[in-house]
């Protein structure tokens, strides 16, 4: 609460601030001047027979209200001015928060809704708050100045209770905002348990959890509820205050009529009075605590969601340390050890892996047995819980991203094409290549067809109208044309068919360099001069050949069965026999044919 | 239902159903708030009549203490009737949406899997459109109550003078023609900004989807810079509807206190006639500000509507027909599985089950106790096959038994003690650990599964063990697949593994297939696999090719048919 509020008034331009207060002054005007003007138009117009004098009254009241017009326009355009800009900084910082936290690995699915709805919860909020705390401000000063004009004995009857109400409003803020904010937990922890659940519904039924599940869900229903109760008691405590503040001070005055009447007030300094109350200060008031319990919490609530979600971070990657010098562009891993939880078991144990300038190798083994985290272990992306990489002698871990973005370039599954023409798409890794270039990188991973088909370099690019092979194909002539030596390609053909992705794999290979591919099919692997056989507690590393021999697992990824060693059907069967793990890894530390 | 697709008779009826059903559920507490409704507005309406006449009667020196009191008391009814009705209609709302969610959810795991709704859609059914289908009792009481100071004040103006009612009537069919045209510029000036919003959220949403690419080339700040590009423009169009604002409550400024101003002339001058006296004319000023919230009745309206719309989005899951079960017991039986010509339809496009066939007339018997391997390649209809077995769906003809018993006829509990399914990607479902798996169970019997599926050392390690809240447990495919097994290891007749352990490393899949094996005979396994060695170690394969049965035999016989061999690559 205290944070968004200090990032709202810090985001108050001045010179938009002070040009708003100061055109308040001619919308004070009308706030100030229509008690004054009813009760002469009574008193001196219309009770004394002289109705031109009371309906001349009336034309300052209608002018008023024009001088009064002129202010309300010009204060608008001074509001956007403080307004837009404070949006624009909230677009920047959730643009950058988004693309900086996607980058560092955290998965936000929440920002583009962020970028819409909550950016505009909180500007109009803003926008809300000011109109609101501004027009307050511009009738209670009018009201004091025209209830002094007309008797300052009214005014001293009816600002006590007024401002009772007020205080008392204000010392309810805290705990509104507090059971506001239980009130949004509530509704985000009653979001997730329902997401889980019904994100589970086959699990359940195919269990037959239904009734713990729906127990699960009633739990924040519940709290949902209570919060909801909760925040009614604090509105109707809200409604007392407004009661104090907005009913007593009639009352008072009312009552103490008599007594004003007998010390000679007229009947249009009476009616001017109730006036200025019904019409002035009871309104402002309901508007403000109307407003600050509904737009002012969102805008507390909601725009501190906006600043959890995008504070500033720790740069991507500190280069805290010099990477070193650096010779070549061979790859060296050492050690690797990396758990998805600091609990979980490692999905990569103790891997050693040398790729040689130059090298080819596939990596291989079932679904979700951490390939790709390997890719992004070895692309500087992820960083191992234990082990270094190093690349021509030099740690990865202490490298800028431009740097590692020399070195090595990463092609994952799910290709990137942004909305931009065929040129800005393929150069996106080397902005300066040569039209030559492109068109031998093109033809090379045989995306000519493509391009052609698409209207030439310079047409424009529609991402979701192209499939997710034409996409691949595209993000393939990207990564073909960056300068860095290594590639590593993780899956990055699935969407082709056999043709397509061995003439991608091909192009590659002869492109200069280093190629890495996590291969989806296991014919890559056949392409490949070495292959890294990935098994979750134990990896393998050799040629086709000498893999056959040792690797029970990439005897069955190529769809070979071990017949001889199984038993008869309708027999307990033995499993395969085993090499330990540890002596696979051993029995294969070959160095690759450089 | 599309958006854009109008509702048919049955659909109208149902929302009116649902409607119904939920405003009924306000119960008691409907008629407190229509009557404090009704009482509140009343005081309100008499209010300024009564303080006009305390007006006159301080004047005239009259005492007036009557009307004094009779205000004061008005003041104070109105107050609490306000204070009662919003308690009370918050009260009703929460409770009501509670009811509405606790039944939503009970109904949707009724209705299973084959609802075909996406998960985002279903929690916003669940959360946000059950909250305003609450609002039903509320809306509809405050709709009728609504109305009545608004229209209240303008017949007791009329009463007072028919020329002030006349005035007010004139004053305010200016400001509708002004809000009218007001309304027309902001949703074009709101359509423009909307669109360039759009533009960015989609461009936001591009470069999220490449954010790996991005990540590898180091581009982030040139990416913030692509997104960030139509933020001037959206800086123009927002400017514009500032500009838009100020024009209109520039009007405002003017044309709002014109009523105010027509009524006090119009009522000035029956004053000087002496048709009206002074405390006339204050309430008559009164009443005409009263009257203008004739303008908020939209917004009482517009609730009423979203009202409407969540009944509607909850009414179209509630009348869904929950997956039906029978009542029989399963006789004692060794888990035989016999499927009978079953046979299954897509969906396709246009609804209705017309698709494609996913299963088509297949046939055949497992003997209790078997191991058995369901291989084909992707697509071929193993999932729907195994969901057969696991009665996550239905067959469109033919019949799945248990020992005999169609499955669509065993008691709830009876099917889901005999059949457990685990799946290649289980999501689990509970508070910690211990729930999620063992689902009631007690501890012991969760470790002896845990154990069986090689989970409990890795579940040892965590650092409250069984007791660590999902949530603070991250895990590898394989460690997840490993305790989805373990949920579904109390199978007592027919276990279904539907590829569940492809992401679990080799050395421990034959370590689990081996205690699998190891329980032999004691219930029957269907195992969907793509690996030839688990295949191998089965009793039994059932082939499966574009949704018939290929061929039904040992693992060794059938490998002697190249296109049996090419399933595996």
């Amino acid at each position: 609460m205290r944070r968004a509020l200090r990032f709202g008034v810090a985001s108050l331009r001045r010179r938009p601030l002070l040009a708003l207060a100061g055109w308040s002054v001619p919308e004070a005007v009308p706030a100030t001047v229509s008690g004054l003007a009813v009760a002469h138009a009574v008193d001196s117009g219309f009770l004394a027979g002289r109705p031109l004098v009371g309906l001349g009254w009336l034309a300052v009241l209608l002018a008023a209200a024009g001088i009064g017009a002129v202010g309300a326009r010009q204060g608008y355009r001074r509001l956007g001015d403080i307004v837009e800009p404070f949006r624009d900084d909230l677009v920047r910082r959730v643009v950058r928060g988004a693309l900086r936290r996607g980058v560092a690995g955290q998965r936000d699915d929440g920002a583009v809704a962020r970028l819409t709805h909550q950016v505009e919860i909180v500007r109009d909020a803003y926008a809300g708050l000011i109109v609101v705390v501004r027009s307050f401000v511009i009738i209670v000063i009018g009201a004091v100045v025209g209830l002094l004009s007309l008797s300052p004995v009214i005014l001293l009857l009816v600002m006590p209770p007024f401002l009772l109400g007020l205080g008392a409003f204000v010392l309810t803020l805290g705990m509104a905002a507090a059971r506001q904010r239980d009130y949004v937990r509530a509704d985000e922890r009653l979001a997730e348990t329902a997401g889980a659940v019904l994100a589970g519904t086959r699990d359940v039924v195919a269990c037959g959890a239904e009734d713990s599940a729906t127990r699960l869900v009633a739990a924040p229903v519940a709290e949902q509820a209570a919060a909801e109760r909760a925040l009614a008691r604090v509105q109707a405590l809200r409604t007392v205050c407004y009661a104090v503040g907005g009913w007593l001070p009639l009352v008072v005055l009312l009552g103490a009529g008599p007594w004003l009447s007998r010390r000679g007030l007229t009947t249009g300094d009476i009616m001017g009075g109730l006036l200025y109350v019904l019409n002035g200060l009871q309104p402002a008031l309901g508007t403000v605590v109307h407003s600050m319990s509904g737009s002012g919490l969102r805008f507390a609530v909601v725009l501190g969601r906006i600043l959890d979600a995008t504070e500033p971070e720790l740069p991507v990657r500190a280069a805290a340390t010099a990477p070193g010098p650096q010779a070549g562009y061979g790859l060296m891993l050492r050690g690797i050890t990396f758990a998805y939880g600091p609990h979980a078991e490692p999905v990569l144990r103790t891997l050693d892996l040398d790729v040689a300038m130059g090298d080819h190798l596939a990596v291989v083994g079932p679904s979700g047995i951490g390939k790709s985290t390997l890719a992004g272990i070895v692309c500087g992306l992820l960083r191992p819980d234990r082990g270094s990489v190093a690349i021509g002698g030099a740690s990865t871990c202490a490298m800028s991203a431009e740097r590692l973005a020399a070195l090595r370039v990463l092609i994952p599954q799910e290709a990137y094409v942004f909305a931009g023409t065929v040129w800005d798409n393929l150069t996106y890794l080397c902005p300066s290549a040569a039209p030559e270039q492109v068109a031998a990188a093109t033809a090379a991973v045989g995306a000519d067809r493509l391009v052609a088909g698409l209207g030439g370099w310079l047409a424009p690019v529609a991402p979701a109208e192209l499939s997710a092979g034409q996409r691949q194909l595209l993000s393939l002539v990207r990564a073909y044309l960056s300068p860095a030596p290594i590639a590593v390609l993780d899956e990055a053909t699935c969407h082709l068919d056999p043709a397509a992705e061995r003439r991608a794999e091909e192009a590659f290979a002869n492109r200069g360099g280093t190629l890495i591919v996590i291969a989806h099919r296991i014919s890559s692997a056949l392409r490949a001069r070495r292959i890294l056989v990935l098994d979750g507690v134990s990896q393998a590393v050799g040629d086709h050949a000498s893999l056959l021999s040792v690797s029970p697992l990439y005897r069955e990824l190529l769809g070979y069965w071990d017949a001889g060693r199984s038993a008869q059907p309708g027999q307990p069967v033995q499993p395969v026999r085993l090499v330990p793990p540890a002596q696979i890894t051993q029995s294969v530390q070959i160095q690759p044919a450089s | 239902m599309g958006p854009g697709r109008r509702p048919g008779v049955h659909e109208r009826q149902r929302d009116a159903a649902t409607f119904r059903t939920v405003a009924r559920h306000g119960g008691l507490w409907l008629p407190l708030i229509g009557v404090t409704a009704l009482a509140g507005t009343a005081a309100d309406l008499a209010l300024p009549a009564v303080l006009g006449r305390a007006v006159d009667a301080i004047v005239a020196h009259a005492g007036g203490a009557r009307w004094l009191q009779l205000s004061a008391g008005l003041i104070t009814l109105s107050v609490v009737c306000d204070l009662v009705m919003s308690y009370s209609s918050t009260v009703c709302v929460a409770d009501t949406t509670a009811w509405l969610r606790r039944r939503l959810v009970r109904h949707l795991l009724a209705i299973g899997p084959r609802g075909g709704f996406d998960t985002g859609d279903l929690v916003s059914r669940v959360t946000a459109n059950t909250a305003d289908a609450a609002l039903a009792g509320p809306s509809l009481v405050s709709a009728i109550t609504g109305a009545v100071p608004p229209i209240g004040s303008v017949v007791l103006l009329a009463l007072i003078d028919p020329w002030l009612a006349g005035a007010f009537l004139t004053g305010l069919a200016l400001v509708a023609l002004m809000l009218r045209a007001f309304a027309r510029r902001t949703a074009d000036v709101l359509t423009r900004y909307q669109q360039v919003q759009g533009r960015l959220a989609a461009l936001l949403a591009e470069s999220l989807s490449g954010v790996r690419t991005i990540a590898a080339a180091g581009t982030v700040n040139r990416e913030a810079a692509r997104v960030l590009e139509p933020l001037p423009a959206l800086h123009e169009h927002g400017a514009l509807t500032w500009r838009v604002l100020a024009r209109a409550s520039a009007q405002a400024g003017v044309v709002g206190p014109l009523v105010q101003v027509a009524v006090l002339a119009a009522g000035g001058l029956a004053l000087v006639y002496g048709r009206i006296t002074a405390g006339d004319l204050f309430a008559a000023s009164r009443y005409a500000a009263m009257g203008a919230g004739l303008g908020a009745l939209t917004g009482v309206l517009a609730e009423l509507a979203r009202a409407r719309a969540g009944a509607r989005r909850t009414g179209e899951v509630l009348d869904l027909a929950p997956v039906g079960y029978g009542d029989e017991a399963l006789p004692d039986g060794p888990g035989a599985l016999r499927f009978r010509s079953v046979s299954v339809r897509g969906s396709g496009s246009g609804g209705g089950g017309g698709g494609a066939a996913l299963l088509d007339s297949v046939d055949f018997t497992v003997p209790g106790g078997a191991a058995v391997a369901v291989v084909g390649r992707s697509g071929a209809g193993k999932s729907v096959l195994v969901s057969l077995a696991a009665r996550l769906r239905e067959p469109d003809a033919g019949e799945v038994l248990l020992d005999g018993v169609p499955v669509g006829r065993l008691r709830h509990s009876a099917l889901r003690a005999a059949v457990s399914c685990a799946f290649e990607r289980p999501v689990l479902v509970g508070e910690r650990i211990v729930d999620a798996v063992g689902l009631g169970q007690d501890l012991a019997a969760v470790q002896a599964a845990a154990r069986a599926t090689h989970a409990h050392d890795f579940v040892s390690r965590l650092p409250l063990g069984y007791d660590t809240p999902l949530a603070e447990a991250p895990m590898s495919g394989g460690e997840n697949q490993r305790l989805g097994l373990a949920r579904a290891w109390r199978a007592g007749r027919l276990l279904i593994l539907d590829d569940a352990t492809s992401s679990v490393d080799m050395v421990t899949e034959m370590q689990i297939s081996r205690t699998l094996t190891e329980d032999h005979g004691r219930r029957t396994r269907l195992i969907v696999t793509h690996r030839p060695a688990t295949a191998a170690r089965a009793d039994l394969v059932v082939w499966l090719e574009s949704g018939r049965v290929r061929a039904v035999g040992p693992h060794e016989r059938l490998w002697e048919d190249p296109q049996y061999r090419a399933v595996f690559q």
